[in-house]
């Protein structure tokens, strides 16, 4: 509710709830673009591009709409007209050297909660992370959409402007290939 | 693909929480008749789990305020440019009004000047081409006045972007 007062005071031009917004959106939106584009400066200019074309774009917004998806959608569009622009490669192509040479083999149950483990379960999201990184540019949309933004599949149809099936097929196979990525650094499932 | 190749398929979705209720039925009932699915399922869980538990990049501290800024300087060309917009359609619709009222003052007062010229004058070549086809004479002014007025628009756009561009 305070979202749609807030989008129907920015139609208005209203200053302070394009504040509210930006500060409400700052880390998702910027988690998203990083996950996509990689480049924490390129995301933080993208960014600042995207709250633009939403000053400029947000009279034609149709407020029956998501925002949340209407927005993402023109960060989106922006991050990959810039992928195409700089490094169009890198729209299909996994991160090169992107395998870690770390064997984690001794860590331990994830269930335990003593200092070393906490280190441990950073240390393995930061592992996660990584591999995510390694991988083509949808699928590591698909898993921030699904598993950060915590989207519903219908809403990352939407997003990423594919049918339902294409959302669902390119999740599945996203984590198929963050599965292989994590197996192929730690052979065993040692990440875990 | 048998019942429980599509189910295999389903696993990590399942794990994703990104089926429909159906297919989650459809899942549950399966796994538990089924060992090798409902490891492979337990095997999705953690993959699934850290990946909603990992970490959020901050932006740099500036990021929003820098944002905001920019975004106001957007917002204040906006309004100048609508308001601009709203200035230049009442400055045509006012020449349109001064076109079609001087249309009527022309009539008038070519016709009194006619008049005061006496009848003689209306049969010589001056009055016929000036007078008899007013309109002619008419539609040329205000095709002149418009021109003039298009030409003037386009240097002051040029002018005004080229003070743009120097700030």
């Amino acid at each position: 509710m305070a979202l749609d007062a807030d989008v129907v005071r920015l139609r208005r031009g209203d200053l302070n709830a394009l504040s509210e917004l930006i500060t409400q959106y700052q880390n998702r939106l910027y988690r998203y673009l990083l996950r996509i584009v990689r480049e924490p400066a390129e995301a933080e200019d993208l960014f600042q591009q995207t709250w633009l074309r939403v000053v400029e774009k947000i009279r034609s917004f149709d407020a029956s709409r998501n925002f949340d998806a209407w927005l993402f959608t023109l960060a989106r569009n922006l991050a990959i007209d810039h992928l195409r622009r700089i490094r169009p490669e890198s729209l299909d192509e996994p991160l090169a050297n992107s395998r870690h040479s770390e064997n984690v083999a001794d860590r331990i149950s994830s269930k335990d909660h003593s200092p070393l483990d906490h280190a441990l379960a950073a240390e393995r999201r930061t592992e996660i992370s990584q591999a995510m990184a390694g991988l083509p540019m949808i699928y590591r949309e698909a898993l921030t959409l699904r598993f950060e933004d915590e989207m519903k599949i219908e809403e990352i149809a939407q997003v990423t402007a594919v049918p339902v099936s294409t959302a669902k097929s390119r999740l599945r196979r996203s984590l198929e290939q963050l599965r292989d990525a994590l197996e192929a650094r730690y052979p065993g499932g040692t990440w875990q | 693909m048998n019942e429980h190749d599509k189910i295999r398929e389903l696993l990590a979705l399942a794990a994703a929480g990104a089926l429909t209720s159906a297919e989650e039925k459809q899942v549950a009932e399966h796994v538990r008749s089924c060992i090798a699915c409902s490891n492979k399922l337990e095997a999705w869980r953690p993959i699934a789990s850290e990946l909603r538990r990992l970490p959020t990049p901050q932006p740099s501290s500036w990021l929003a305020q820098a944002t905001l800024a920019r975004a106001e300087a957007k917002l204040t060309e906006q309004a100048e440019h609508d308001w601009n917009r709203r200035l230049m359609i009442v400055v045509v619709a006012f020449a349109w009004v001064l076109t079609i009222a001087s249309w009527a003052v022309f009539h008038v007062v070519s016709e009194r000047f006619e008049r005061l010229l006496g009848p003689q004058f209306s049969h010589t070549f001056f009055s016929q081409t000036l007078f008899s086809q007013r309109w002619i004479s008419f539609a040329a002014f205000t095709a002149l006045e418009w021109i003039a007025g298009g030409v003037a628009a386009v240097m002051l756009a040029i002018r005004q972007r080229g003070e743009g561009r120097l700030v």
